[in-house]
């Protein structure tokens, strides 16, 4: 069978969604929408992750072979911030959720709660930070959301602590490169749909999976309701290229294919899996790479110790500039990933005991 | 020499040579799957635990061993055949300078690090820092793909009453349970063996390797490294440590009662492990689904600042005499829970 196409449109809807750890709901809601039709069942549980089934008729292929259960899964939630506090003066005070650099933080603007009200993240301006601290990265703490209100009271009409704030982007395309928010993990929930709605070769279960960011947490819970035979997880991951890495280091690159992982802080990848994976690019043409072994943690470590355990492997877009403003992919890559991951998906349903 | 003591030295180095690195336990299992033969069913699960049954009629018995070692993995080589690595496992990188890192299909590499002035010193060296000498010049990179999966190669040796070797962490505690399943041919328990893969990335083995299970009793055996202020007054070649405390740990009153039991049984005498920092796979298992009553047995050991580390001979066979009469023995009365 023909792999399905990755829906760039869908892409871009989802990166402009609101999705703080947490706060997944909207993009939740388009994702909803856009699978419904096509799946077997869907359910939103307990911790708020979107778990949806689908069966292949029993005779699919003319074979009788239904082929192991796939867990398939990525993640809804993106890094950004939380209000902790609404001052008189009517600035915002603000914590981190999730893993953001301080250093990409001052000056952004972000929008704020579920009505996306903006507000920028203003610290003390340079002509009256002391001379020898001008050259050191502001604290988060030393930073306040400012969203133009001069009271409290006023603040508190638009605003509450415990809002959620997201960066301010707009998907845009140039070429083959992608502009947007949150690809991580954005990219693998639109490669997730593309499959899900072309109705796999094998039994399902997709997970669109809340909180990765903030400790792998909707992941764990939903995996072990799957009760899955093996698990593949969609990532976007962080390339390295760029002025000031050696050669070596750079990779994964944009570009550069599907990123499989043997190892990072969380996973010792199955080994098996990843040979199919391997394989499979290779009899389908498809270049791959490999994600630097030894850094990042995705929900596949989370998955692979749920239960009694189940064989576990990721397979990644690396985007630039993960976990910032404004990231880049190129999307050749995340349409590499939808055929690799289908072609796996019917290599499974023939070889996998 | 009792059969104990012959079984311990004849298994140990085999098992302490065989090629094992967290996550890639494929040789260590190919050498316990031959150690085990006839002692009961064995299985492999997904995370890569080698388990043992011995279907009885008494309460079931988890009895847990990791068997998994430090190793490296490839990040990438460069056109000279010089590549880097990072950690697999709990080592620090100045500990493995000088190895031999061996593949699982039996290529080699030698650990190095760049010296030059200005470096750091060993003590806080990053793995990074470190480089593998492939010898192969631009051919390495082939050779050695990124994400190829290396152990230290342990070249065992008997100094007197004491064992020396590389992976003694991870193989110590299997010698001593095959030794003592050889031992005790039946046992009043239905006996679960989970010599557990990945332990040393965060108990990863143990935590499924229970779950499948659900044991009513479980006893870890490990080897605890002393260290000054962690582990006061405890001496290699004093008897096994049997396991108090220790980071996300304490004993079981119920596990505990038993291992002593069976320590006066056997005439072994026993030392008290009470630490803070390090752990075992025990504080993984007694988390298990809705708790597991979970007792430690830990063999002492030294660490030597570098790949390898000392265990004496006579505390491994103590703690297969111990797991024997523990087996061996009447299971408490009563539900456990």
């Amino acid at each position: 069978m023909i792999a399905p196409a990755f829906d760039d449109v869908l892409l871009g809807r989802l990166s402009e969604a609101s999705g703080v750890s947490g706060g997944e709901g909207a993009v939740r809601r388009i994702l909803i929408d856009e699978v419904r039709d096509h799946v077997d069942s869907l359910e939103i549980d307990a911790l708020g992750s979107l778990v949806a089934r689908i069966a292949p008729a029993s005779r699919t292929n003319g074979s009788r072979r239904r082929g192991p259960h796939v867990l398939l899964c990525a993640h809804m939630d993106e890094v950004g911030l939380m209000v902790t506090a609404i001052e008189k003066e009517g600035r915002l005070r603000v914590r981190r959720v999730g893993g953001i650099d301080q250093r990409i933080l001052v000056g952004q603007v972000f929008r704020i709660g579920v009505n996306g009200l903006r507000g920028v993240l203003g610290a003390l301006p340079p002509h009256l930070v002391p001379r020898a601290d001008r050259e050191k990265v502001i604290a988060i703490e030393d930073m306040y959301l400012d969203i133009g209100a001069s009271s409290r009271d006023e603040a508190e009409r638009h605003v509450a602590v415990g809002d959620y704030a997201c960066f301010d982007t707009t998907y845009e395309q140039w070429g083959s490169t992608r502009k947007g928010k949150a690809f991580d993990d954005r990219v693998g929930c639109t490669v997730l749909a593309s499959l899900v709605k072309r109705r796999p070769p094998v039994p399902v279960t997709a997970v669109w999976s809340v909180q990765e960011e903030v400790g792998l947490r909707g992941a764990g819970a939903a995996a072990r309701r799957a009760n899955a035979d093996l698990a593949i997880v969609l990532e976007g991951t962080a390339s390295g290229e760029a002025p000031g890495a050696s050669a070596g280091e750079s990779a994964p690159v944009m570009g550069g294919g599907p990123a499989l992982t043997v190892q990072d802080r969380t996973l010792m990848a199955d080994a098996r899996l990843v040979d199919l994976l391997e394989r499979t690019g290779k009899e389908r043409k498809i270049p791959t790479q490999w994600k630097r072994p030894g850094v990042g943690g995705t929900d596949a470590g989370r998955i692979s110790l749920s239960g009694a355990g189940i064989p576990a492997a990721v397979v990644s877009v690396a985007c630039r500039y993960i976990h910032a403003p404004a990231a880049y992919l190129d999307v050749r890559d995340p349409q590499r990933v939808t055929a690799l991951v289908w072609h796996t998906l019917e290599s499974l349903r023939k070889e996998w005991t | 020499m009792s059969s104990l003591e012959s079984n311990v030295d004849a298994l140990l180095p085999e098992l302490l040579a065989a090629f094992g690195p967290s996550g890639r336990e494929s040789g260590v299992r190919r050498a316990l799957r031959k150690a085990l033969r006839g002692l009961g069913t064995l299985t492999e699960d997904s995370t890569g635990n080698l388990r043992l049954h011995r279907p009885g009629r008494g309460p079931r018995l988890l009895l847990a061993t990791p068997m998994d070692a430090a190793g490296v993995i490839v990040t990438r080589v460069d056109a000279s055949g010089l590549g880097r690595v990072t950690m697999l496992g709990g080592r620090a990188p100045v500990e493995l300078v000088g190895t031999t890192v061996v593949f699982e299909d039996g290529r080699k590499a030698l650990l190095g690090y760049d010296r030059g002035p200005g470096s750091k010193n060993g003590a806080d060296l990053e793995a990074d820092q470190l480089f593998l000498e492939t010898g192969l010049g631009k051919k390495g990179e082939r050779e050695f793909p990124v994400g190829s999966v290396g152990a230290i190669e342990d070249r065992p040796e008997r100094l007197g009453d004491y064992w020396c070797g590389a992976n003694l962490e991870g193989r110590a505690g299997c010698a001593a349970v095959v030794a003592a399943l050889r031992a005790a041919r039946t046992s009043r328990y239905d006996l679960h063996v989970v010599f557990a893969a990945q332990s040393d990335v965060g108990a990863r083995g143990a935590t499924t390797g229970a779950f499948g299970i659900d044991p009513e009793l479980a006893i870890v055996v490990d080897v605890a490294h002393l260290e000054g202020k962690e582990t006061p007054g405890v001496v290699v070649g004093q008897g096994p440590c049997l396991g108090l405390k220790e980071s996300g740990y304490v004993a079981h009153p119920q596990a505990l009662a038993l291992l002593k039991k069976a320590a006066a049984a056997a005439r072994v005498k026993t030392q008290w492990l009470i630490r803070e920092h390090e752990g075992t796979d025990a504080r993984a298992i007694r988390a298990v689904r809705v708790g597991v009553p979970t007792g430690l047995v830990a063999i002492p050991a030294r660490r030597s600042g570098g790949a390898f580390s000392l265990a004496h001979a006579r505390d491994i066979t103590q703690t297969a005499a111990l797991v024997a009469k523990l087996l061996a023995a009447a299971p408490a009365k009563g539900g456990s829970r």
